[in-house]
């Protein structure tokens, strides 16, 4: 998928102003974000989870290296194929060779946000293979034509009426619009057939275990296991972080996982494939692969300050705790990953310069720090890549700051690196003011506080500084 | 093509380092705990499944009710039998399939289901799936009304149960079918997900890791479109639990 | 950070960082601070110096800006001893949470800056830790609803503390706000560098808060303060949001008259 993270601001301004997605996205609050708490809190040792899940990740993280070559050997052993690919673009590829050397017709895709870095299934589908999203949100948004708008509800936005219109061709406006149950049920018949007849299918991984080359999935659906059990070849695609240790640590993160995802304890199915079909299965697949890929990772794998965003088990629970998200929605950020992760991996990943407004948009409230399983401190990253766009802080070339911006803040420390300016520049402020306040606000300011006036009232500094009340009061006058 | 050693040579260098480091064994995963500890990790969820088996069991029937299985309490085989027949009428089926799960013929699964005039098979390669078996039990399964299961074990923690597929035990029956019936008997639910995996770890570490599991906690679902919850996308729009309390 | 509430006796004296909005935009906040730490039997130190911690350019992204200025508010409070009180826990969050990062490659700055660090309290971090939510019992007859501030809450960690403290006044009644942890959307040069999502997050906060009925929202962080109250201006709402320092003290000032306190 290209990005298209400049547009950040266009696009986050067709949402605000689009009543019906204002009124869908509210789920991943009132439905994710308080499964989530209420899973939380009935679980007895949370905190403990999510700090022993940390400390996995940071653990596996420090030494990638060692256990990808583990993971490689171990996938071997059980009879698959590891193809490592640097990039989107020779994964793809992968796969694409692979399809046409099995004679492959129909393939079938379970939900995979690497598989949406490699824009694979329409790439697949130009090749002529029949190419089919099988998790019923991600299908829809094939039908859509879109992008996924959440990492773990990819058509939060969508109405009924706008998914009738994609699965009914009879359906019209003004028709009576089926409930999610008709709806689900069309699917359900329509998706049948491409599994009976796929003979091929590309799946995510939530987590690869690198001690036996077990591939974890995480489904609700069951799109996971079909994927797993009906196409003779079975690919499995991840990014290189997506990795833990031993079968042991499944438990904690699976915990930690599902609960941040959707507040269930566990999601219907939990599928683990050591490899392809054993000789004493009944079915599943002869073949088994699994792409291992980059495609950028390295870029925050060597940034001592942005590595932790590789602790990242892709929840979404970041998504549902952030205001900015619950606002502009998903394809504002211009990625494949939205949301406060999406702001902080995407800069790096896709190049700084294009996507420095993503770093911006957060009012740093920490809500997605406090959400994360793994604990990733994301509002510190921002503050990160701000400091990189404001100053070009490690590459002169990704400063994307104004004169004008950089002149204020220059104007600023000036301003604060001594009392009498503080004092001098407050009052001058405040006589500027006056005449144009009411009751000590303004309706109307100049730049840059005319952003602020555009929406609300601004208060004038005080006539007097806090300074200037107490040595009076300590005089006698309180 | 990037190649293995290129790529891992790659992530050395990003780690900072130009040789791959050996992590330390006190590390924060049980990636280094030895075969003797996970053996006798496993040997204590497997005998705590025993101690605490009405304690479990009784768990496990509430968490597998909240995980959406329709959960049923049979005293004796009997009752249970009487239970699979009537849901094979309930739901009018023609065809069952079932696994190779010893409970099912302490239940006596053949006459409680032939009984209601429903035909029931099993899909049992014994190591031969050439591909013709193999796309004869695939279609079996995806026009088969009712899958009939046991259990290998279960989690009371979160109304689990964990089928590893084999030798008359279709990947298949637990998903295709629009209604799934497991039967649970006591002895075979776990505590956790950290049993199981403890378990799981130490099938591994003695080289007798099954090919695939899978864990299943009530229906297929989904709320993809409007964040309404609706069963059955996928797999089974209802599964049942049976509880054989007797023995 | 030393946890002076295990020594005895309590801190009788300490100093006062007003925070640069408070010092220039709303000093009567500094002056309601003052007096709630008095009633406390706490002498309040102003250092006439003091200006700002750094925190607008280092969120901003001008590090380079933020350093001097930093540096200074390090040397300044170098020079007294005891905690430093500040309303404020953004302010508070910036000199403990993220001072470490912005003189990390100075690490004699880091050191010293740590040494300061841990003598920073946010003021009602610093009344509950010391003298508890019951320190303070007041009067003031009126309804109001209570907004987390980001910062206090999850920066600071004081989350249940103020509505303690709230509850200890006669007279007000306290009604529970929908989503009082969720951002108002303020986040400084934000809210002017992207006003149409902070507006949009602002929307939602109001309209919880019209939706309580009650006639003043307490808050901790004049930040988000003037957020709420621009936009409820904006919305030709009476609404007042005040600053619980205030609460504290005008309660104080209602409840000295009945001898609840002093």
């Amino acid at each position: 998928m290209k990005p298209v993270t400049i547009n950040f601001r266009s696009k986050a301004a067709q949402t605000l102003a689009d009543a019906q997605i204002q009124q869908s996205i509210e789920h991943v609050y009132t439905g994710f974000f308080k499964g989530r708490l209420l899973a939380a809190a009935e679980t007895d040792n949370w905190e403990d989870l999510r700090t022993k899940g940390k400390a996995i990740k940071d653990h596996t993280i420090a030494h990638l290296d060692y256990y990808l070559g583990m993971l490689a050997d171990s996938v071997e052993k059980n009879g698959g194929r590891v193809f490592f690919a640097a990039d989107a673009a020779e994964a793809r590829q992968y796969i694409i060779d692979l399809a046409h050397k099995r004679n492959i017709k129909t393939v079938i895709k379970s939900k995979s946000m690497v598989s949406e870095e490699m824009g694979l299934a329409e790439a697949m589908n130009t090749e002529g293979f029949e190419t089919v999203e099988t998790d019923l949100g991600e299908y829809i948004i094939q039908l859509a034509n879109e992008t996924p708008y959440h990492l773990i509800a990819p058509a939060v936005h969508k109405s009924r009426s706008d998914v009738a219109k994609l699965l009914d061709d009879d359906y019209k406006d003004g028709d009576r619009i089926p409930d999610a149950t008709e709806l689900t049920m069309m699917a359900r018949k329509k998706l049948r057939g491409v599994f009976e007849r796929a003979d091929m299918s590309v799946t995510g991984v939530n987590f690869a275990v690198a001690e036996s080359g077990s591939i974890a999935l995480v489904t609700n659906e069951g799109n996971g296991r079909m994927s797993t059990t009906v196409p003779r070849v079975h690919v499995a695609v991840m990014g290189m972080e997506k990795i833990i240790p031993s079968i042991q640590d499944l438990s904690t993160m699976l915990r930690i996982l599902i609960r941040s995802a959707t507040g269930q304890r566990i999601s219907t199915y939990v599928t683990m494939v050591n490899g392809s079909r054993k000789f004493d299965e009944e079915e599943g697949p002869e073949e088994f692969h699994l792409v291992i890929m980059d495609n950028g990772r390295q870029k925050l794998l060597e940034d001592p300050q942005m590595r932790e965003s590789l602790n990242c088990i892709r929840c979404g629970a970041c998504l549902n705790a952030c205001p900015v998200y619950r606002k502009v929605g998903g394809h504002a950020y211009g990625w494949v990953y939205p949301g406060p992760i999406g702001a902080i991996v995407s800069p790096v990943m896709t190049g700084v310069k294009d996507a420095s407004n993503l770093p911006s948009a957060s009012s740093l409230c920490g809500a997605c720090h406090d959400a994360c399983p793994v604990k990733i401190n994301i509002p510190r990253m921002l503050l990160e890549l701000r400091w990189r766009t404001a100053e070009g802080s490690t590459d002169k070339d990704e400063r994307t700051s104004s004169a004008k911006e950089r002149g204020i803040w220059k104007a600023w420390r000036v301003g604060m690196m001594g009392r009498k300016r503080f004092d001098i520049g407050s009052r001058l402020a405040n006589l500027a003011m006056r005449p144009l306040a009411k009751n000590g606000w303004l309706k109307k300011a100049p730049p840059p506080i005319s952003g602020w006036t555009s929406t609300r009232d601004f208060p004038t500094i005080s006539a007097r500084s806090l300074k200037s009340k107490l040595s009076k009061r300590s005089k006698g006058g309180k | 093509m990037a190649d293995r050693a290129k790529f891992l040579a790659a992530v050395t260098a990003s780690l900072g380092r130009t040789v791959v480091l050996v992590p330390n064994p006190d590390s924060a995963t049980a990636g280094f705990d030895d075969g003797v500890l996970a053996k006798s990790n496993a040997e204590m969820a497997m005998a705590d499944a025993n101690t605490r088996s009405r304690e479990l069991v009784d768990q496990m029937a509430d968490a597998a009710a909240t995980a959406g299985w329709k959960v049923h309490r049979a005293c004796n085989p009997e009752t249970a039998s009487d239970l699979v027949a009537s849901i094979c009428e309930e739901k009018k089926a023609s065809s069952v399939l079932r696994s190779k799960h010893e409970v099912l013929d302490q239940i006596g699964i053949e006459s409680a289901v032939t009984s209601t005039g429903a035909t029931l098979g099993i899909t049992e390669h014994f190591g031969d799936n050439s591909s013709a078996l193999v796309d004869n039990s695939k279609s079996s399964a995806f026009s088969a009304d009712i899958g009939i299961t046991g259990v290998d074990y279960a989690i009371a923690e979160t109304g689990t149960i964990v089928l590893h597929p084999r030798s008359g035990l279709s990947r298949l029956i637990s998903l295709a079918p629009p209604t799934h019936i497991a039967v649970l008997r006591h002895g075979e639910v776990l505590d956790s997900l950290d049993e199981l995996f403890a378990m799981e770890r130490s099938d591994f570490m003695s080289g007798k890791l099954a090919g695939s599991m899978n864990l299943i906690s009530g229906p297929s679902k989904t709320a993809d479109i409007e964040g309404t919850t609706v069963t059955g996308i996928h797999g089974p729009l209802e599964v049942h639990l049976i509880i054989l309390d007797h023995g | 950070m030393p946890d002076y509430s295990l020594n005895p006796p309590l801190p009788n004296r300490v100093t006062l960082f007003a925070s640069c909005m408070v010092d220039q935009l709303a000093p009567s906040v500094g002056e309601s601070a003052v007096d709630v730490l008095e009633h406390l039997g706490v002498s309040v130190e102003f250092l006439d110096n003091q200006t700002c911690c750094g925190q607008p350019a280092f969120n901003s992204g001008f590090r380079s800006e933020a350093l001097p200025v930093g540096t200074r508010f390090i040397e300044l409070f170098e020079q007294v001893d005891g905690p430093i009180v500040v309303p404020s826990g953004s302010c508070a969050a910036m000199v403990r949470n993220y001072y470490r990062d912005l003189f990390r490659d100075d690490p004699k700055l880091l050191e010293r800056s740590s040494r300061v660090a841990e003598r920073v309290f946010e003021l009602i971090e610093f009344i509950s830790r010391f003298f508890g939510t019951e320190a303070i019992v007041g009067q003031l007859n009126t309804s109001a609803t209570y907004h987390k501030c980001c910062h206090l809450l999850r920066e600071i960690g004081i989350d249940g503390e103020p509505s303690a403290m709230l509850s200890n006044i006669e007279g007000l009644e306290m009604i529970p706000l929908e989503r009082a942890d969720v951002c108002c959307g303020f986040g400084g040069a934000f809210s002017v560098k992207m006003p149409d999502i902070s507006s949009a997050i602002l929307d939602e906060k109001l309209d919880f808060i019209e939706a309580t009925g009650s006639s003043t929202v307490i808050a901790a962080d004049m930040g988000c303060i003037y957020q709420m109250q621009g936009g409820l201006r904006r919305r030709g709402s009476d609404v007042q949001v005040l600053h619980i320092a205030q609460i504290l003290a005008e309660s104080l000032r209602n409840g000295s008259s009945h001898g609840a306190a002093l």
